[in-house]
C-alpha cells in the first residue's frame, strides 16, 4: 500500500453554506494527522419538530475527537491456506495474521480464502489427510533449511589441550551462532578430527544436522584455534565466512567443490 | 428525528420524491429508478463519524424528565477526486477545534487516511488499483471480500460514484451471467455464491440503477428515441392517395369505353414477317 496525498483534496472542499469561515487563504492545508476518527459535537443541536430540518449554527459545527480508529489495536484475520504456503502452513490450515499481511501475502495472490462457514467446509474439513501431509514436517523447516545451508560455522577449539572433535563441540558453537541444536542431530564425519593441528585451522569439513528428526541440512564448518593466553592467541582474521577455504579431507574434493 | 435526511436539498415542505413530481423533468422516469433514488438519496446513511445514540426516548437520571433522542448527523463533504475513489461512507468534515476554555475555536478539517491497494473483484475477475481509506479495508474484511461488501451495502453507505457504478456492472454481470473465468465450473460457482444479492432487484432495478439523474434521463430519451421507427414518406403518401381515390371512385359513376373504328385499328407501321 503506498500513502495517497489528501491535502489537495481539501482546497476543493472550502465552501461553507453561506456561513463565514475564518479559513486563512494564504496559508497551505498541510495535514499532518489524517486518521479515522469518531467526533463528538461539543454543544448539541436542540430537538426539532416532525419533518424538519434541524438548524445548525456555527457553534454545532465545534467537534471534540472521541477516538482515532487507528489507534487501536489490530485484530487478527483469520484465513484458510488453499495450498501450502512457506512460514504459514499447509493447505487446510487456519492462520491467524494481521490483516495487511494476510491480504497482500495471502488473499490476494489467492493462497488462502476467508475463514467463513462456507469455506471452513470447503477447505478445512473436506480436506483429506492424504492430501494434508505436507512437504515438510512444519512451517519453519523450509526457512530454517536455508539458513543453515548458508551457514558457515566457527567451531573455537582450544590452541594447547588435546581434543577430539565431538557433537557437543558443535553444539556449543552452533549456540553461540544463535542455534539450538540437539547433540542427536548432529552427524559427525566419518573420520575423527583430532587436535590441536594447525594445519587444520580454518579448513572446513561438512556435517549433517537433521531437522525435526526427518530433513537433513549439509552445514559447512570451519574450525579456528583459540587459546586462553592472549599472547599465544593466532591472528584474527576479519570475516574469515567470505573466503574460500580449503576442505579438511582432500578426497571429498570434488563433492565438496560441487557444493560450494 | 425527522424523517428529512441531512442531505436533502431544502423545500419549504418536506417532499420526499421531489425530482419526480409533476412538472419537474424526473417525472418521466420509471418507478424502477426512483427505487434506485430513494436508496441513494433519501435512506439515512450509517453513521461513520459518530456514535448514534440508541433507541428513541431517555430519561434524565436526576430528574426523571422523559426527553426524546434525536441524533443530528455529523455534516460530510465529498470531494470531487473522492468519486474516483472509495472511501466507504466516510466523508470530510468541514468544522471547529475549541482545545480549552479560554482558546478561541480554530477552523479544522478531518479527512480520511487514503491508501492506494489493490482489489480483487471474483463476478469480473478483476484486479482493480484503487485508492481506498482505512475503514473501507475494514469493512471489506468483514463482509469476507470485496463483492460482497460492494452489493450487501445499500447506495447510501457507498456515497462514491465510482461504488455505485461498480455495484451496478456487479449486478448487471450477475443478473446476465456475464462471468468470465478459466472454466464453466467456476462460473457457475461464483454464481452460485452471489446469486443472494440478486433477490433484492428486479431485473429492470438493476437497468436502473446506479445512475445519476442526468444519465437516467439520457438513457429514458435514448429509450424513446430507439423506440420510434423510421418510415419512408412515400408509404403514407400512397395510402393517402388510395384513399383519396377511393372517395373520388364512390362520387362520380364509371366511365364506359370508346368504340374504335377499323380504320383507326390499322397500325401502318406495323412490321412485315417475311
Amino acid at each position: 500500500m503506498t500513502g495517497y496525498c489528501a491535502s489537495r483534496l481539501v482546497t476543493g472542499v472550502l465552501g461553507w453554506n453561506g456561513h463565514c469561515l475564518r479559513a486563512p487563504s494564504t496559508v497551505p492545508l498541510i495535514l499532518q494527522i489524517r486518521n479515522t476518527f469518531i467526533l463528538q459535537r461539543r454543544t448539541p443541536p436542540g430537538l426539532t419538530k416532525k419533518n424538519k430540518r434541524p438548524k445548525l449554527r456555527s457553534r454545532h459545527y465545534v467537534y471534540d475527537l472521541v477516538e482515532d480508529t487507528n489507534l487501536r489495536k489490530q485484530e487478527n484475520l483469520n484465513v484458510i491456506l488453499t495450498s501450502y504456503v512457506q512460514g504459514f502452513g499447509v493447505k487446510g490450515d487456519r492462520v491467524s495474521v494481521k490483516p495487511k499481511l494476510a491480504y497482500e501475502k495471502l488473499l490476494l495472490p489467492g493462497l488462502a480464502v476467508y475463514a467463513t462457514r462456507e469455506n471452513v467446509k470447503m477447505y478445512e474439513e473436506s480436506v483429506d489427510k492424504e492430501e494434508k501431509t505436507p512437504a515438510f514436517s512444519s512451517a519453519s523447516v523450509e526457512r530454517t533449511v536455508g539458513i543453515l545451508s548458508r551457514q558457515i560455522l566457527a567451531v573455537v577449539m582450544n590452541l594447547e589441550t588435546e581434543w577430539t572433535l565431538q557433537p557437543w563441540h558443535l553444539r556449543i558453537s552452533f549456540r553461540k551462532a544463535g542455534f539450538i541444536v540437539p547433540e542427536y542431530a548432529i552427524e559427525l564425519p566419518e573420520e575423527p578430527i583430532k587436535g590441536p593441528n594447525l594445519d587444520l585451522e580454518g579448513k572446513e569439513f561438512k556435517i549433517t544436522v537433521t531437522i525435526n528428526k526427518s530433513e537433513t541440512v549439509p552445514v559447512r564448518c570451519r574450525i579456528h584455534h583459540w587459546s586462553t593466553n592472549p599472547g599465544d592467541r593466532l591472528p584474527y582474521v576479519q570475516d574469515h565466512w567470505q573466503q574460500t577455504a580449503e576442505p579438511l579431507f582432500p578426497d571429498n574434493q570434488k563433492s565438496f567443490q560441487s557444493d560450494q | 428525528m425527522s424523517k428529512i435526511p441531512f442531505n436533502a436539498t431544502y423545500i419549504k415542505r418536506f417532499v420526499p420524491d421531489a425530482p419526480f413530481i409533476r412538472g419537474r423533468p424526473g417525472e418521466v422516469l420509471p418507478e424502477a429508478y426512483k427505487k434506485f433514488w430513494r436508496e441513494w438519496k433519501i435512506q439515512k446513511p450509517k453513521p461513520v463519524h459518530y456514535i448514534a445514540e440508541p433507541g428513541r426516548w431517555k430519561r434524565n437520571p436526576e430528574t426523571g424528565e422523559v426527553s426524546k433522542v434525536q441524533n443530528v448527523p455529523i455534516p460530510l463533504k465529498f470531494p470531487k477526486d473522492s468519486h474516483q475513489q472509495l472511501w466507504g461512507g466516510e466523508g470530510v468534515i468541514q468544522g471547529y477545534q475549541k482545545k480549552g476554555k479560554y482558546n478561541h475555536r480554530v477552523p479544522h478539517f478531518w479527512v480520511p487516511n487514503l491508501k492506494s491497494t489493490i482489489v480483487y473483484s471474483e463476478i469480473l475477475n478483476k484486479y482493480m488499483t484503487v485508492v481506498v481509506a482505512d475503514n473501507t479495508m475494514k469493512l471489506i474484511h468483514e463482509n469476507f471480500g470485496f463483492d460482497h461488501y460492494i452489493l450487501k451495502t445499500p447506495a447510501c453507505d457507498l456515497q462514491s460514484d465510482l461504488a455505485l457504478k461498480l455495484k451496478r456492472k456487479l449486478l448487471t454481470a450477475l443478473n446476465n451471467k456475464d462471468l468470465n473465468h478459466e472454466s464453466q465450473e467456476k462460473n457457475e460457482m461464483v454464481y452460485e455464491k452471489y446469486k443472494q444479492y440478486l433477490s433484492k432487484y428486479t431485473a429492470e432495478e438493476i437497468e436502473w440503477y446506479g445512475l445519476t439523474m442526468e444519465e437516467a434521463l439520457t438513457k429514458y430519451n435514448q429509450e424513446k428515441e430507439d423506440r420510434k421507427t423510421i418510415e419512408p414518406l412515400k408509404l403514407q403518401y400512397r395510402l393517402d392517395l388510395i384513399q383519396e381515390l377511393l372517395e373520388r371512385g364512390r362520387e362520380t359513376e364509371p366511365v364506359p369505353e370508346e368504340k374504335k373504328s377499323w380504320l383507326l385499328r390499322i397500325n401502318p407501321f406495323h412490321s412485315k414477317k417475311s
